[in-house]
């Protein structure tokens, strides 16, 4: 393998996993921004994205169908969660959401469990995605390219989304200053509401997306709440561009640092972490704490 | 100040009642049951990446406590199951092994997932007067070095499985061979006696690669394994990470350049891969097609209560506790000095053939498996076909020993 077919290979390996991370850190970081919540269901959520996408790419036997719907799905119980429970709590200390939303995961994740078994189900790459292509003569798998390029969609969307709706403009303004908002006359609780149900939704799509390379798992939750709370964390809490940014230097760290130095493998993502806080102790583009 | 007074005394007296009641109550139970049931201690990783081995393993135990009681138990007492859920961490499983112990009066364990759980409680046993009948722990070194007397092996050892693989490779074909291991005790184990094995049998050892527990992205091994040339691969993984490895490495077409071969594979794998295992070689811990009486009896049995065959670690946790209700049955108790001495010696005919444990390290002496995962009439996934089996003296290293002579 030539040395630049191996950095080509490798980097877009890098853009095709921090596309999932991304999926999961921005959907955490839009819901602290607004809502100043640390959503410990994230992982779980992100899981539940996975399993229903089995389902129904089960039934309806098209993985598209499952990309649209599981995250819908994913969405509509995140606001269920927020408008049944989180809403009762928005006069209560940070703590409090803590025990709820980790509450939230146990207990869902124990439904999963329950609902589909606790073996890993298969979900199959799409048939568009499911071929090689050649790079500098490297095979290389289409199904992460299309990650890679679904990562780029979805964060101009959001940017878009943000810059230039009304709504992402409420959204901007009530995580600076909900009282105002709220006194020129928006629904603040809407507007929490839907920017629960969309960060879910996108840790949602984060799951559907992931199954074909790690199936659908119980244990999935787990090893990626840590992750998504990193990018959050080196991004800066509540920073859109933060989380886009931390995604991509997580993914890159760890796939050029796992091939160098594997026995360091774990550390990396750690490391980067320190390093960040050390120089910027409220992340790369968060407020100073 | 009365006021005062009044209130301490009723303190004091709440205080005595909550002691008296405290220290009451672990002698109710005794005389409300006539012969005290055989408890049994499983501090289970039901959760974490290697849940579903720990899964596997609690259904093993279930069906055979459900269907020994239904024989009217064991020495005439019934088998009462403890399951915890340690979620796949050492720290954990010793806290949980220690209540089942100081709680619940658990004098047996089984089903520790682990090998770093089942290194991590070793130590214990002794201070606790317990016995542990492994079912699912590779380490090499629980029956060398790490060797307790209260330690029982009954399933395939790291050690064995590497060493079957390793006949099989002898006769084949491949020359230069690398290793990948999950980075924690039993991966770094099972490579490290594969390594030995490999440089014996004058193989190209190129070398090996260890992934943390809970890698999602395999990529980077992928790659590494491609660029380093092996005609063959050796896989030392289990549960979500060995999925995901085998997902990803077939989309990376891996398996048209490098034959795929691992110490062990379980049935939760191609079902969750499909054909991503296809073609894949293994040494296998239990396979369900073993032909003899007793397994035949032994699937039956499980698909009538699970609806599906009888997994790899499902049965080891099975033959597990056939060794067990051995040494109970000759020990005529549970005593765990006189079980002891009685498991040392106890060798049982059941569903993988002649299994016997040997009194010099306490691993249960058995033949070695390899099989192919092929399609198969009748099955979704890919099922295990049995391509070779060799006798328990070419698959067993020497007593406290992880490598072999030959």
């Amino acid at each position: 393998m030539s040395l630049l077919a191996f950095f080509v290979t490798q980097s877009l390996n890098a853009l095709s996993q921090a596309a999932l991370l991304f999926f999961l850190g921005v959907g955490l970081t839009l819901i602290f921004g607004i809502m100043r919540i640390v959503n410990f269901a994230h992982g779980t959520l992100y899981m539940l994205g996975a399993f229903v996408g089995y389902s129904v790419a089960r039934l309806t036997g098209s993985f598209w169908a499952a990309l649209l719907l599981a995250p819908l799905a994913v969405g509509l119980v995140g606001m269920l969660f927020e408008f049944a429970i989180l809403r009762r709590l928005y006069q209560r200390e940070a703590s409090a959401f803590l025990m709820v939303t980790f509450g939230l995961a146990l207990v869902l994740g124990e439904i999963i469990r329950l609902a589909w078994g606790p073996d890993a189900l298969q979900v199959e790459a799409p048939q568009t995605f499911a071929g090689i292509v050649f790079l500098l003569d490297e095979p290389f798998p289409t199904y992460r390219l299309f990650l890679a390029g679904a990562g780029i969609i979805v964060a101009v969307t959001i940017w878009q989304f943000l810059d230039r709706t009304r709504l992402g403009l409420l959204i901007r303004a009530a995580s600076q200053n909900p009282e105002m908002v709220s006194a020129l006359g928006t629904d603040v609780n809407l507007l929490r509401s839907a920017v629960f149900g969309i960060g879910c939704g996108l840790a949602g799509i984060g799951g559907v997306l992931a199954a074909p390379l790690v199936t659908a798992s119980v244990g999935m939750a787990a090893t990626m709440i840590i992750d998504a709370f990193v990018i959050v964390i080196i991004g800066g809490m509540g920073s859109f561009l933060g989380s886009l940014i931390a995604a991509l230097l997580v993914a890159f760290t760890q796939v050029f640092g796992e091939y160098y130095l594997p026995d360091l493998a774990l550390a990396f993502m750690y490391l980067l972490m320190l390093l960040v806080l050390v120089v910027r102790p409220g992340g790369l583009l968060g407020k100073e704490a | 100040m009365t006021e005062r007074v009044g209130i301490t005394r009723r303190a004091v007296t709440k205080s005595a009642v909550a002691g008296i009641a405290l220290a009451a109550v672990p002698f109710w139970p005794r005389r409300a049951v006539a012969a005290e049931p055989i408890k049994i201690g499983m501090p289970l990783a039901l959760t974490g990446p290697l849940g579903s081995v720990g899964q596997q393993l609690k259904r093993g135990g279930e069906l055979w406590a459900k269907t020994q009681n239904a024989k009217g138990g064991l020495v005439g007492r019934q088998i009462q199951l403890f399951i915890e859920d340690t979620g796949g961490n050492p720290a954990d499983a010793v806290r949980k092994a220690q209540e089942l112990v100081e709680r619940d009066g658990c004098n047996i364990f089984t089903g520790i997932t682990l090998s770093s759980e089942a290194l991590a409680v070793v130590p214990k046993l002794e201070e606790w007067k317990a016995i542990f009948v492994s079912s699912d722990n590779g380490d090499g070194r629980l029956t060398a070095e790490s060797f307790v007397p209260n330690f029982f092996r009954s399933n395939i050892s790291a050690p064995m499985g590497a060493r079957a693989v390793s006949l099989f490779l002898r006769e084949s074909e491949w020359q230069n061979v690398y290793a990948i291991g999950m980075d924690y005790a039993w991966g770094r184990n099972s490579v490290q006696v594969f390594e030995s094995e490999m440089k014996r049998a004058k193989k190209n050892f190129i070398g090996s690669v260890f992934s943390p527990i809970g890698t999602k992205d395999f990529s980077t091994y992928i790659t590494k394994i491609r660029q380093s040339g092996a005609e063959a691969v050796y896989i030392t993984m289990a549960g979500d990470d060995y999925n995901a490895f085998l997902a990803q490495a077939a989309q990376y077409r891996l398996p048209d350049k490098v034959q795929l071969l691992s110490e062990v594979v379980d049935l939760t794998v191609p079902r969750a891969v499909g054909d991503a295992a296809l073609g894949l070689i293994s040494s296998m811990r239990y396979c369900f097609r073993l032909d003899n009486p007793k397994n035949k009896e032994f699937v039956a049995l499980w698909q009538k209560e699970y609806g599906a065959v009888p997994d790899n670690n499902e049965g080891e946790q099975w033959q597990a506790l056939q060794v067990l209700a051995a040494g109970i049955e000759k020990a005529g108790s549970t005593d765990t000095t006189a079980l002891r001495s009685a498991l040392e010696t106890v060798a049982i005919d059941d569903i993988k053939g002649r299994v016997a444990v040997r009194k010099c390290d306490h691993q249960a002496v058995q033949a070695g498996y390899m099989v192919k995962l092929v399609k198969a009439d009748g099955f979704s996934y890919p099922v295990p076909q049995i391509i070779a089996t060799y006798p328990d003296d070419k698959t067993t290293p020497a007593c406290n020993k992880m490598t072999f002579e030959d």
